[in-house]
């Protein structure tokens, strides 16, 4: 391969020393800068009609060369300025262009293909950006994902629990799989593949909260997205379904979220620190029930009650009644953002160095957050046609996640165990830290938080590298080669410990439990890809043709040692010890692209393209699937016809893609699995079985859409509706129980998702005292099932009694049901509710005044869904819910064990409960400093205070409305079994530049 | 020009094209785990023997769930495990008189047995594959297998009892019809008597190896004597007394057990337990430690002891640490303390016999009883009884009060070993609050309700 690509260099260079020869011509020059008369470095400037091109200097200046003719229009684009067009001629030829930011966000260039882009007024599909500034720059976000909360239209996003370090459900335009594949986007940095799994930690097994099953997801760990620092980012695409995604092919049914990292500009070298510090309290508290005397006759009963009403007077008597929530999940902790930035270069060679650090403790006591990274992005250009770039990127974090959740039998979740635990019980530790039993549980809680460990430490390289090549440049045509790619490595370990001094580890065999986690990926993607733009007339054609392929390797390692000794958790000091899962993954993606783009004169933009995918994830490992999409906008602005001044743009687009979506690892064997008996291994067969015909799941979607821009921009409005159909979804088929499968995977069921997604932006005010932009946004999805070849079914939680998400033909997946049973739905059962909610609505404001002070709010309304709160259900047998021995209807019984009888007696319904909310997601007030005011070398100096997730409105009888005991499930999410809560978190921001 | 660009363009495909067809896909296998067709396509003696052992670890998987679920309803023992309200209020029945779809704990005796009985179905199938074995060596893995697969039928039938199940489940995707309890029955008892006759073919040994829970019985003629032990239990369930004592006959069972021979009440094969991987003995609790989450026996066996019997040492009180549960109260709301845990379990790998010589014995018992040889029944009675401390027997001798002494007996010898006593109780039409106490206000549950995917599957297919 060396030596072809020096072959072609060299060849190449040949050709293009040839080409350049002399023409009739004038030159063109000038300097460009924005609105504060700083130079603009690197602006685009090409001839219209033609792609001949140069850009702006370090001092903003540039020198073009006409060819030909007397007069000519010259096309000036910058990210994040509108373009503008000025006419040169032979004698006015000096331009002087301030070029006007873009509050709209037309002129950006928004990802279509591979290897190719247009400007989002072009764009024949709704790709929704996310600027780095919108990510950080009002408040802090734990993770990159948290950053997005409100921001992308179309997303449901849903937060598994309050623990620091992420932990997110993104869901891109409704339901993508009912679970055989990956219901998360795809995660793209720089054109990396970049691994977002959450790592599997056997949390779930030392708590007990399955009773031992490889499969369970109740580990609580985050999806590894979170391993990127936000503040490395310039913008976020989001290709929400297949008509943008398709140019991703087999592994976009969920979507695409393509990232890109800042990149160094020619000129001084620019250095900013920002640092945030703040703290986080606990969002929103339950207010657990006190305990008096008449209650506590009424819950243990009036023969029992005695030894508790001793208790009670002894823990009155010592002062150590205690409200265990506010106990637990009471701390202020510490939280500190430290980014500095590096960036600056010539005209050949940017770079961009960072560093960040992110230390984040949470609010239950020894949880936290932390993340060092480290990035160099450089790009260099090697000569006039050779453009490299590599981006690299080394990330360390370390979660603290604490005991939280499920449990089974071993008090290993701080809120299952204080749910049953009254105010009054004896669990301070002594002087010498022996930790009393705990009557009312499996164990103390204030020993489990002190003494467990739940742990994962991750690091993680990746490197992407890319080289465009420009093989050919005419006066009317380019031919370039795009190849890039790269490698995300990710070494993972983790521990949980429950040391054999606890009291439920004292209650097993072989008291003491550790278990080791091991986890390595190795992730490397290349492509390549030739496009060749020429003018046919006044219609530009765009054409790209090129290959993908993506190699995943990973070694997972998960060993358990059981009856430790001496306080030690290494696994030599295990009586026994044993491997509780290995997994190992080998998975190969091949894809050929072609894609056609014409534009004739920003008028009528069409798209056309279409990609065949392999994967060894298929049954069938070598067939190609074809994904097809094409799109089509229509600029009637830009028309001669139009004659509406005030309406600059007013664009009709249409788009159609298909997609695919993989199964998981392993879902395509049909294998035996080991279990030991008295020192043998015998194999097993598995209760798994496959549809030996089984194909990938795959998604087509309709979408339509309007964008207006109204008085200069001032008024934009942004409208899509999206029919997105999935077909095939690979559905465990139940036979009847007594056959010994449990489940045959087959192609059983289509789906389809409809929404709307509106957004209009206002900049009602613009002086120079008061710039106000406000931006509202709207949208919903609804998902049905309509086909469906096998029996209705159930689908997740606790079974039925606990409620569960129903498989039915003509009904959401993510409809909740429960008992009781013989109702007209299918299967019987009762709809309870909807995890999606009827409509999300996002509000934003960005009001800079006084000129130096800047203030900005989101607030984030979801209308409708349903959750499954098991907490209450806790709380109530336990007695902590507040008011729990309430008798409004005065017949002796509280309304609590009202509640539980009403429950066991078949109702589910109990605790089923809406989710509406309303939050302040975000609130940020900022006072940049004036340039006067400023000594020496600071060039910027921006303070300021913000509040994440400041306030919570809702009914939702817990903690958050965004929960999920399972972690990020396709449709199982919204099941709560007390979670770690969720916090509000309040920053001092002080950001400096020199 | 034209010629140089087409030129490049070729060169580039044609580097474009080695870098991606250069490098071959593999076929991916599964890097973890053997194929299920490879021990189906011509078996080696090796995978038959991985599956024979894989069938043995399978056939443990009802013990834990029959235990603690029959032995609920039969009120047996009483279920504290504190973190989930089910186990009390579900299956107390508390709040419900009747049982549900997919009941909550309940696929233990369901699914798992007839998991067991699927992986039965394959070794079988693998086995008639295999070119490798001979026909004693074929009819030695059948007769073990179809042994295991009609024991496995067992707990299904009772816990669906009225409600019928599928004996032919050959075929994932076209099962059989469901059976009635009596025809059920006589079809498990007939696999039995295959599995008999295949052993009675199998040579004198068996070419496998199987754990030390079947030591003695580890060849074709001891597995004959456990085969026809578990017929003797399915006759007396068929009520067929006869057959129930033909079936004694042949299997292992030893009436000459005195008090200082009380071991030998504990003869039969059981179900192995070890470190993990292996699976803990799942009845072994450690004693008095401080949990909420923990099997209780039933106060009202420590109240109707007779005095000085020795089957007492199978409860330990739990002096320091009595278990509470918000679950389990009395009418009057007072929470119910658990005293008494299981005792019999030296360790979390020790071996629980899943049929014996003493189960035996009360058949013996039971049969002659019923078919009126009154002598021989008090015989086999009081051999129980003075084997545990206790006096002969000096009650009536009518059948009905021979059965009131033996299924007390029964309640004793057989404690909490996979429900015999709510089984016991139904078979004998004893299933009522006389027998059953309800001191938790909780209701008796005569069976469990068909599984959600038994229904749909009649629903959609039937």
């Amino acid at each position: 391969m060396g030596h072809s690509l020096k072959q072609t260099v060299l060849l190449l260079f040949a050709v293009f020393a040839m080409s350049t020869a002399a023409v009739a011509q004038f030159t063109v020059t000038g300097s460009v800068q924005d609105a504060s008369g700083e130079p603009l470095i690197g602006v685009s400037i090409v001839i219209k009609g033609t792609t001949t091109g140069t850009a702006s200097d370090l001092d903003g200046t540039f020198e073009i060369n006409i060819p030909d003719g007397t007069e000519s229009t010259l096309m000036f684009s910058y990210t994040g300025y509108k373009t503008s067009e000025v006419n040169v001629t032979r004698v006015n030829n000096t331009v002087n262009l301030t070029m006007e930011e873009d509050i709209a966000k037309l002129d950006e260039v928004v990802v279509t293909g591979l290897a190719s882009g247009v400007k989002r007024s072009n764009s024949g599909v709704a790709v929704a950006t996310v600027s780095g500034e919108e990510l950080t720059e009002n408040t802090t976000a734990q993770t990159l994902d948290n950053a997005l909360y409100g921001k992308v239209p179309g997303v449901l996003m849903q937060s598994n629990s309050g623990a620091p370090g992420g932990g997110i459900n993104m869901q891109l335009r409704g339901i993508s799989t009912l679970g055989a594949g990956s219901s998360q986007p795809l995660y793209i940095v720089d054109g990396v593949y970049v691994d977002n799994s959450s790592i599997r930690t056997g949390r779930t097994q030392v708590s007990g909260a399955s009773g031992g099953a490889t499969t369970a997801t109740q580990d609580g760990a985050a999806n590894r997205i979170a391993d990127l620092n936000p503040d490395d980012i310039a913008n976020i695409e989001v290709l929400k379904g297949p008509s943008a995604a398709a140019i991703y092919g087999t592994r976009a049914n969920a979507g695409v979220i393509i990232i890109t990292t800042k990149k160094g500009q020619a000129g001084k070298t620019k250095v900013s620190l920002s640092q945030d510090i703040g703290f986080a309290q606990g969002q929103n508290f339950i207010g657990f029930d006190s305990w008096d005397e008449d209650k506590i006759v009424n819950f243990f009963g009036q023969d029992a009650a005695a030894p508790e009403l001793e208790k009670l007077r002894a823990a009155q008597a010592e002062g150590r009644v205690t409200d265990w929530e506010e106990y637990f999940y009471g701390e202020t902790p510490l939280l500190s953002n430290t980014n500095l930035r590096v960036s600056g270069g010539n005209q050949k060679t940017q770079f961009y160095v960072s560093g960040g650090a992110q230390s984040e403790d949470g609010i239950i006591e020894g949880t936290g957050f932390d993340r060092y990274s480290i990035r160099a992005n450089i790009d260099h250009r090697l000569n006039d046609f050779i453009r490299l770039s590599v981006n690299s990127n080394y990330v360390n974090s370390v979660s603290d996640r604490g005991f939280t959740g499920n449990q089974n039998n071993t008090g290993g979740s701080l809120g299952y165990s204080i749910a049953y635990t009254p105010s009054y019980a004896d669990l301070y530790p002594d002087d010498a830290g022996n930790y009393p039993d705990n009557q009312y549980f499996n164990d103390n809680p204030i020993a489990i938080r002190d003494l467990g460990v739940n742990e994962q430490k991750v690091d993680r390289f990746i490197t992407a590298f890319n080289m465009d090549i420009d093989l050919l440049q005419t006066s009317n045509a380019f031919l370039k080669l795009k190849v890039n790619g790269g490698i995300d490595y990710l070494s993972g370990n983790s521990q949980v410990y429950f040391p054999e001094v606890l009291q439920h580890q004292r209650a097993q065999a072989n008291p003491g439990d550790v278990m080791w986690g091991r986890q390595d990926i190795f992730n490397t993607n290349l492509q390549a890809f030739l496009t060749y733009n020429t003018n046919i007339g006044s219609v530009n054609s765009n054409t790209s043709v090129g290959g993908v392929r993506l190699d995943q390797d990973s070694e997972f390692l998960l060993s358990r040692g059981r009856g430790l000794l001496l306080g030690q958790n290494n696994l030599q000091w295990a009586q026994v010890v044993s491997t509780q899962e290995q997994t190992n993954q080998t998975v190969t993606d091949l894809g050929w692209v072609a894609q056609q783009d014409f534009n004739w004169e920003d008028k009528l933009i069409l798209s056309l393209g279409v990609r065949f995918d392999r994967s060894t994830l298929n049954r069938d490992q070598e067939k190609y699937y074809a994904f097809p999409k094409a799109s089509l906008a229509a600029n009637l602005s830009n028309f001669d016809f139009w004659n509406l001044s005030d309406v600059n743009q007013f664009k009709l687009r249409a788009a159609y893609g298909e997609t695919g979506g993989l199964p998981n690892f392993g879902n395509t064997f049909e294998s035996l699995n080991s279990q030991l008996i008295g020192g043998s291994i015998g194999s097993q067969v598995s209760a798994r079985s496959i549809d030996p015909n089984l194909e990938p799941e795959t998604a087509s979607e309709l979408e339509f859409g309007l964008d207006i821009g109204l008085f200069d921009n001032r008024i934009t409005f942004e409208g899509t509706y999206y029919n997105k159909e999935v077909r095939d979804l690979i559905l465990d088929l139940t036979p009847a129980g007594s056959v010994g499968v449990g489940a045959i995977a087959t192609n059983a069921a289509d789906l389809t998702n409809e929404g709307i997604e509106l957004a209009v932006g206002f900049n009602p005010v613009r002086s120079t005292n008061l710039d106000w932009f406000t931006k509202l946004m709207w949208w919903t999805n609804e998902s049905e099932i309509t086909r469906l070849d096998i029996p209705t079914r159930t689908v997740g939680g606790f079974g039925n009694s606990l409620g569960t998400y129903l498989i039915a033909e003509g009904y959401s997946p993510t409809t909740i049901v429960g008992n009781p049973s013989g109702t007209s739905i299918p299967g019987g059962l009762t709809v309870y509710g909807d995890r999606q909610p009827d409509f999300t609505m996002t509000w934003f404001n960005q009001i800079n005044f006084l000129k130096n002070f800047d203030l900005s709010f989101l607030f984030h309304y979801q209308g409708g869904g349903s959750a499954i709160n098991l907490s209450a259900l806790l709380w109530d047998l336990g007695g902590t819910t507040p008011g729990w021995d309430d008798d409004p209807d005065g017949d002796g019984v509280g309304v609590g064990s009202e509640r539980v009888a009403a429950w066991s007696g078949g109702n589910t319904g109990v605790y089923i409960e809406d989710t509406d909310y309303l939050k302040l997601r975000e609130l940020g007030l900022y006072y940049t400093f004036p340039q006067s005011a400023l000594p020496g070398p600071l060039e910027r100096l921006k303070i300021g205070a913000s509040v994440n997730n400041l306030l919570l409105w809702t009914n939702y009888g817990s903690y958050d409305p965004e929960v999920s005991n399972f972690g990020a499930q396709p449709i199982t999410g919204n099941i709560e079994v007390t979670p770690f809560p969720s916090s509000r978190r309040i920053f001092f921001h002080v950001k400096m530049d020199f | 020009m034209i010629r140089s660009i087409n030129k490049i363009l070729a060169f580039t495909l044609c580097a474009c094209l080695t870098l991606f067809t250069a490098c071959e896909i593999e076929e991916v296998i599964d890097p973890n785990n053997p194929s299920l067709d490879g021990v189906l396509n011509d078996a080696s003696q090796s995978e038959i023997q991985s599956l024979v052992t894989g069938l043995e670890a399978a056939h443990r998987g009802y013990f834990n769930n029959a235990t603690q679920l029959f032995g609920t309803f039969g009120r047996e023992v009483w279920p504290y495990f504190g973190s989930d309200p089910r186990f009390q209020q579900d299956w107390l029945g508390t709040n419900i008189t009747e049982t549900y779809p997919d009941f909550f704990g309940s696929a233990g005796t369901y699914t798992t047995p007839y998991q067991a009985i699927r992986q039965a179905n394959v070794l079988i199938q693998s086995a008639q594959n295999a070119s490798v074995l001979s026909n004693e060596q074929l009819n030695g893995v059948t007769g073990f297998a179809k042994t295991l697969e009609a024991y496995q039928y067992i707990w299904p039938l009772m816990q669906q009892y009225d409600n019928g199940i599928r004996i032919d489940v050959d075929e994932p995707l076209n099962p059989g019809p469901f059976l009635e309890y009596d025809d059920a029955l006589a079809a498990i008892r007939m696999l039995l008597n295959e599995g008999n006759s295949d052993l009675g073919n199998a040579g004198s040994s068996f070419f496998f190896d199987l754990t030390s829970g079947f030591s003695g019985f580890n060849d074709p003629d001891g597995m004959q004597q456990v085969n026809r032990a578990i017929a003797a239990r399915l006759a007396l369930y068929a009520e067929d007394y006869q057959g129930a004592l033909t079936a004694l006959n042949n299997s292992f069972m030893d009436l000459n057990v005195t008090e200082a021979t009380s071991d030998k009440m504990f003869i039969g094969p059981a179900h192995v337990y070890g470190e993990a991987p292996d699976v803990n003995n799942p009845l072994f609790y450690p004693l008095d430690q401080p949990t909420n989450t923990i099997l209780i026996v039933h106060p009202a066996l420590i109240e109707d002891a007779l005095p000085g019997d020795a089957r007492l040492d199978k409860f330990a009180e739990r002096v320091n640490n009595p278990v509470q549960n918000s679950g389990i109260t009395d009418a009057n709301g007072n929470q119910l303390l658990g005293r008494y845990q299981d005792a019999r379990w030296a360790t979390n790998t020790s071996p629980i016999p899943f049929i014996r010589n003493e189960e035996l014995i009360l058949i013996y018992a039971e049969a002659n009883a019923q078919l009126g040889n009154a002598a021989e029944a008090v015989d086999a009675i009081n051999t129980i009884r003075n084997t545990w401390g206790l006096a002969d027997y000096d009650g009536a001798t009518d059948t009905e009060s021979l059965m009131e002494e033996i299924l007390f007996q029964r309640r004793y010898s057989l404690w909490a070993e996979a429900g015999h006593r709510w089984i016991d109780l139904r078979r004998t039409g004893r299933l009522n609050s006389d027998y059953v106490d309800l001191r938790d206000t909780g209701n008796i549950f005569t069976e469990v309700a068909r599984r959600t995917s038994e229904t749909n599957w009649e629903n959609r297919n039937g």
